[in-house]
């Protein structure tokens, strides 16, 4: 192995073994808060809701409910520990090495996307236990998983960064993240809300990435699916392209 | 001709905040030396040695590491340093094993060299009873003999030690003394930063005193006390300062009276 690769490793290591100490915050916690979710509005409430788009309501749920676990994860895992990190200066330790920008800022978000990819990845093997759960276009599928994590992981480092008290995170995590992802439609669907509310929907960026988690799964979608897979594919892109910058200029980072 | 240990030319940093911590300072460390930097707080010392290690980024100016540009070829300059931070800036999550481990794998160090080095440096700084403990389980004196091994994980050619016996007992204090005397005769570059003058004048060849982002006066301690007109480090530097009136030998003679 290179030197750089050894270092790469090391970076990505140290990240993966932060939220392995204290897995049961980190993996046990969203594990059952997302089998709450499925127990509460799926089994319990969902038997007394039609089916929607032909499946029964849990079935319709659980795709979004996977995804939520990622999303949460990966933007909660990459701006804790960089956060934690930069308030203890112990990222001083790697910002004093020889790694570059890029591998600092993919070693800082690798860390969140690998514990949101756990998460997810559990939920979906007890769902499939638990609930006939179709894979209709398995390889979107992963594709838009893989996006989907990234972008998150990448919002956390970019959050992060920018804090400045612990507050901060929990603000961005309370009452931005939270609402738009409720509200991106992972217990409903936006076509039964009423005006101006379906299309207000429509600008929340989560609504289409739902969509295409679903569409993989369950094989219909209420969005044009190469229009959300491009759309999610140029804001990973772009945040990453941002972030980078962010890491090369050394913002909030060095003096 | 072998390049300087630390080359620092014209260096300009001032902050966000509109303070400007450094006003062009040139230094110079030759290979081998134990280099003292001394001056009040606030007076640069820190930010000099953030700089020369990427943790600050200089507004202008050169910095060299044994002839690499610290921005240009920072991969190759940050290689040679081993820095022992001020703050004890450890991550609480790890054990002491794994500190070393990381930082060791950060600089592109085997598995089979990283744990042997772990374990040699662990042994030296009388830690390895603690190794598979965390951080933050450790006494003041445990963290600042753990940030010092840290710094020498990778065997870098030039040593920075930013007040590294700040706060630690008497018998600390002069275990850390020895160790550094002889990785420096050992061939190891230290530059080495402190408030005790008397940790200067035991251990440093050379030494410049910085006042207000300046480097203000350089040399051996003699000479440095000469270019004040003192007899004592002491006492140059409550020149510098502005306060001989404290100075132990004025103190003693009016008592006498």
């Amino acid at each position: 192995m290179s030197p750089d690769q050894i270092r790469f490793l090391s970076l990505v290591r140290r990240e993966v073994n932060r939220f392995m100490k204290i897995k049961r915050q980190t993996l046990g916690a969203p594990l059952l808060e997302t089998f709450l979710y499925i127990s509460v509005f799926g089994a319990a409430l969902g038997s007394r809701i039609d089916k929607l788009h032909g499946v029964d309501y849990v079935v319709y749920i659980i795709p979004g409910l996977i995804m939520m676990a990622w999303v949460t994860n990966a933007f909660a895992n990459s701006s804790s520990s960089l956060m934690q990190q930069k308030f203890q200066r112990s990222i001083d330790d790697q910002l004093s090495s020889p790694a570059s920008p890029m591998e600092l800022l993919l070693g800082f978000s690798l860390g969140g996307f690998l514990r949101g990819g756990i998460v997810a990845i559990v939920t979906f093997i007890v769902s499939s236990l638990l609930v006939d759960l179709p894979v209709r276009h398995p390889g979107l599928l992963i594709v838009t998983f893989i996006l989907i994590g990234f972008f998150f992981s990448q919002l956390g480092v970019l959050i992060g960064l920018r804090a400045e008290q612990f507050d901060d995170v929990a603000f961005a995590q309370t009452f931005i993240l939270q609402p738009l992802i409720f509200l991106g439609g992972i217990f409903y669907s936006i076509t039964l809300l009423p005006e101006p509310f379906r299309t207000l929907s429509q600008l929340n960026p989560i609504y289409y990435m739902i969509s295409l988690v679903r569409y993989g799964f369950l094989g219909f979608s209420s969005t044009n699916i190469a229009l959300s897979f491009l759309f999610l594919t140029i804001v990973t892109g772009v945040l990453f392209a941002f972030n980078y910058r962010l890491f090369k200029r050394g913002y909030k980072l060095r003096a | 001709m072998t390049a300087n240990a630390l080359q620092i030319t014209d260096l300009r940093k001032s902050y966000d905040t509109g303070v400007e911590a450094l006003k062009g300072v040139s230094l110079e460390i030759k290979p081998g030396e134990f280099f003292g930097l001394l001056g009040p707080n606030g007076a640069g010392k820190s930010t000099l040695i953030h700089c020369s290690t990427g943790l600050a980024q200089p507004t202008s100016g050169q910095i060299e590491i044994f002839g690499h540009d610290a921005i240009d070829h920072y991969k190759e300059a940050r290689m040679a340093v081993g820095l022992a931070p001020q703050d004890l800036n450890l991550d609480w999550f790890l054990t002491l094993e794994e500190s070393l481990d990381y930082h060791g794998g950060y600089f592109g160090m085997p598995k089979k060299e990283r744990k042997e080095r772990t374990a040699e440096l662990l042994e030296t700084f009388s830690l390895s009873e603690k190794r598979h403990e965390r951080t933050r389980t450790l006494s003041g004196g445990m963290k600042r003999r753990l940030i010092l091994a840290r710094a020498l994980m990778h065997r870098p050619p030039l040593l920075i030690l930013d007040e590294p016996t700040a706060g630690v007992d008497v018998e600390l204090r002069l275990e850390l003394w020895h160790y550094c005397q002889k990785i420096n005769e050992e061939g190891t570059t230290i530059l080495l930063t402190t408030h005790y003058l008397e940790e200067a004048e035991q251990l440093c060849s050379r030494i410049a005193f910085i006042n207000e982002g300046e480097i203000v006066a350089s040399g051996t301690n003699a000479e440095v006390a000469e270019r004040f007109g003192t007899s004592s480090l002491e006492d140059a530097y409550l020149e510098l300062v502005g306060r001989k009136e404290l100075s132990r030998a004025k103190v003693e003679s009016e008592d006498e009276l």
